[in-house]
């Protein structure tokens, strides 16, 4: 929450400031809570705000096991699993797990889950670099970028594999990703992708490119994210280009392809959802859960992760390095391992994941759209964003506030 | 937080009241300074103070704040030309909005004091109604009511003014409209105090000496009030510099002011040292600024 509130600005600008992320957290929170309606997830949101000031980290210190047990445990005997500490803290997205999750995992293990809320990434980043050691949680749900940075700052603990079995549900390409090699500090969890959603009824030809994104012909019309990383991506896919670039000939290269797009967008926008249902713009650059929104108030709106290639991410299951009680935390992410719940989760917020056992349970509408759910070949083609060292990052952010300004 | 005072602070007061003497005027007066001190101090200096020595450091390859070899690079890298444009536009639409805050507010202040009789306080707490919605939810609203299906042009098209929607939302009309709505209490409540505050007999006193109305007005009125015009429009100016909230949800794509900017490079840039410089020139204009304007009100007010 500090990070925003930069220091030498009234009160009220902090204010709105804390507002304004709760409109941030809008997207997401809106895609991650498909299942439940406008009020839970409000009362969600209040819990949130209130749970705020509540950090775990009040927890008695002595409480707190050496965070070496877990990884300390040697090739395990056929069956002592050390016992489990008696309390969990978990770090979450608002409404990102199924319904039931959270009490079957403490009615079957016996440890009470306390369930922390973020609003939106920079909060959770923030909170989770806290003291080096992920602020006092057990488990949380970063993107997969920030895995990396992660291990190098020690923030998070290596895993106990032996403590999850339930691994083996994973399918194969996933066992080892390019961001954590043999998922050795984190497990997959969720994945997405960003393409664009339009409305056919303002456009009927079926778009496949992101060309559509810079055709003047929807002059004034299309919007795309109001976010660095994706927008560079957008316009380096266009180019054939990485989205990962570090070359400053590319990176000026994408600039100016985005320099060329400004005038024919409507806004950069922080609510595709709002803008592209509103009628506002025919079409916008779009998170596929974002898409999945959409379609509950448009049902025809269409999403396409473009011909040229688009940008996938996932989020990750971790054990921060400070966690109070490691051995819980491995208990649960085994446990949303399990086919049953992690299909009972993805059925209930509506994203799917790389838990191949979970597939047979996994309702059609979700496992069949090749949108939310791409074919492998499809799924190669897509790229992550990577983790940009400061120095490579500042060359986007010059570039960024040069286009925005 | 600190703002309870613990034993040891109760005991060195007592401990400062002994020194010297029975509760003196003095002592009493720094008691009741005090909440307002440290509350200025933790919340306020305290912030000033780490964000002015974040600024002179930098990211260090692992992305965290290094004050190793502190520096002023953050400053000179402030002054890029491609800013300029962000930067004109905050004082444009924060002027803007100054100005159209005062010249509807004014009125409605003048309005209150003059003629507001008994009703006076439901009237201000009228004013200041809107502050009982979160900032966040009223903008929300004029999104909902400006945009291209939105209530403004489903009127004006439903009564054949226009044939096809005007896109009213995403433009500089629409940041000015939204700041100076969100701006407006802040004017009136000063303007109101000076203005009813002015005796009244100062301006009757002026109209005994055949003074028109108007004149009246511009030469008694308008100048025992400059004070509270001075606050409205401070008041009004420093906040629409600073806010990148309107702008983000009501502006287009060439709405872009400095203080999104400072965001951006904050969140997205992950640049803290360089943003909390882009801050602190941000807030050096803003002070130079009011400084200026306090001058001239005391140049104007005791002449």
């Amino acid at each position: 929450m500090t990070e925003r509130n930069l220091p030498g600005i009234s009160f009220d600008e902090a204010l709105e400031q804390r507002l304004k992320q709760a409109n941030w957290s809008r997207r997401e929170f809106l895609a991650r809570v498909a299942a439940f309606g406008a009020a839970a997830a409000l009362t969600q949101l209040l819990i949130a705000c209130g749970q705020g000031g509540a950090s775990p980290t009040a927890a008695p210190p002595t409480e707190a096991p050496p965070t070496t047990t877990a990884v300390a445990t040697p090739t395990p005997a056929p069956t002592p699993v050390p016992t489990p500490e008696k309390e969990l803290f978990v770090y979450n997205w608002d409404g990102y797990i199924g319904e039931n999750t959270v009490q079957q995992f403490q009615d079957k293990y016996g440890i009470k889950v306390k369930y922390d809320l973020f609003p939106d990434e920079a909060t959770q980043i923030t909170t989770l670099q806290k003291g080096g050691n992920g602020g006092g949680y057990d488990v949380s749900y970063p993107a997969s970028t920030w895995v990396q940075s992660f291990t190098t700052d020690g923030i998070i603990q290596k895993l106990d594999h032996s403590l999850i079995p339930n691994l083996k549900n994973l399918s194969a390409p996933w066992q080892n990703p390019g961001y954590d090699p043999d998922n050795g500090y984190s497990v997959p969890n969720f994945w997405w992708t960003t393409g664009f959603a339009w409305d056919p009824h303002d456009i009927s030809k079926d778009l496949t490119s992101w060309d559509a994104l810079w055709d003047p012909a929807y002059d004034n019309h299309m919007a795309m994210l109001d976010d660095m990383r994706e927008c560079f991506g957008a316009a380096a896919f266009r180019l054939h280009l990485s989205p990962n670039t570090k070359d400053l000939g590319e990176l000026d290269q994408i600039l100016t392809m985005l320099q060329q797009q400004k005038p024919l967008l409507r806004l950069y926008t922080q609510d595709d959802i709002g803008d592209l249902t509103s009628g506002t713009l025919w079409l916008t650059h779009a998170w596929s859960g974002d898409w999945v929104q959409m379609t509950y108030d448009k049902p025809r709106t269409k999403y396409v992760i473009p011909a040229e290639g688009a940008v996938k991410g996932n989020d990750v299951m971790v054990v921060l390095s400070g966690a109070p009680h490691p051995i819980a935390a491995h208990l649960w992410i085994d446990f949303n391992l399990d086919a049953d719940v992690s299909a009972a989760n993805t059925n209930y917020i509506g994203y799917m994941g790389p838990n191949e056992a979970a597939l047979a349970k996994i309702d059609d509408y979700i496992k069949t759209d090749p949108r939310l759910n791409p074919p492998p070949e499809v799924l190669a083609e897509l790229i992550e964003l990577e983790y940009l060292a400061p120095a490579d990052l500042d060359q986007y952010t010059n570039r960024w506030t040069a286009l925005r300004a | 937080m600190t703002a309870t005072a613990t034993p040891a602070d109760q005991s060195r007061n007592a401990a400062l009241g002994q020194t010297r003497g029975p509760l003196s005027d003095r002592v009493t007066g720094g008691v009741l300074l005090l909440p307002g001190v440290v509350w200025l101090v933790v919340l306020f200096l305290l912030p000033l103070g780490i964000m002015a020595v974040i600024s002179l450091g930098s990211v260090d390859p692992g992305g965290h704040v290094s004050l190793a070899q502190p520096s002023l690079d953050n400053y000179g890298q402030a002054f890029r030309p491609e800013y300029f444009p962000a930067f004109v536009r905050s004082l444009y639409y924060a002027g803007a909005a100054t100005v159209l805050s005062l010249a509807i507010g004014y009125p409605v202040a003048y309005w209150i004091s003059r003629h507001g009789g008994r009703r006076k306080i439901l009237l201000l707490i009228l004013v200041m109604l809107p502050f009982w919605t979160s900032w966040l939810i009223r903008t929300y609203a004029w999104m909902i009511i400006l945009r291209d299906n939105g209530i403004v042009n489903s009127l004006l098209v439903g009564a054949g003014v226009i044939d096809e929607p005007i896109p009213i939302l995403n433009s500089d009309f629409a940041v000015i409209l939204g700041m100076t709505y969100g701006f407006l209490p802040y004017a009136i409540l000063p303007l109101f105090v000076s203005i009813d505050r002015l005796d009244e007999s100062l301006v009757q006193a002026g109209r005994d000496l055949y003074a028109t109305g108007r004149g009246a007005f511009l030469h008694v009125t308008l100048p025992l009030t400059m004070p509270g015009i001075v606050a409205a429009a401070l008041l009004t100016f420093i906040p629409a510099l600073g806010d990148f909230v309107t702008p983000d949800l009501l502006g287009g794509t060439d709405t872009t002011t400095i203080a999104k900017l400072v965001q951006v490079i904050f969140t997205s840039g992950r640049d803290w040292p360089y943003g909390s410089a882009l801050g602190f020139l941000l807030m050096a204009v803003t002070i130079a600024g009011t400084l200026l304007a306090l001058r001239s009100l005391r140049r104007e007010v005791i002449g």
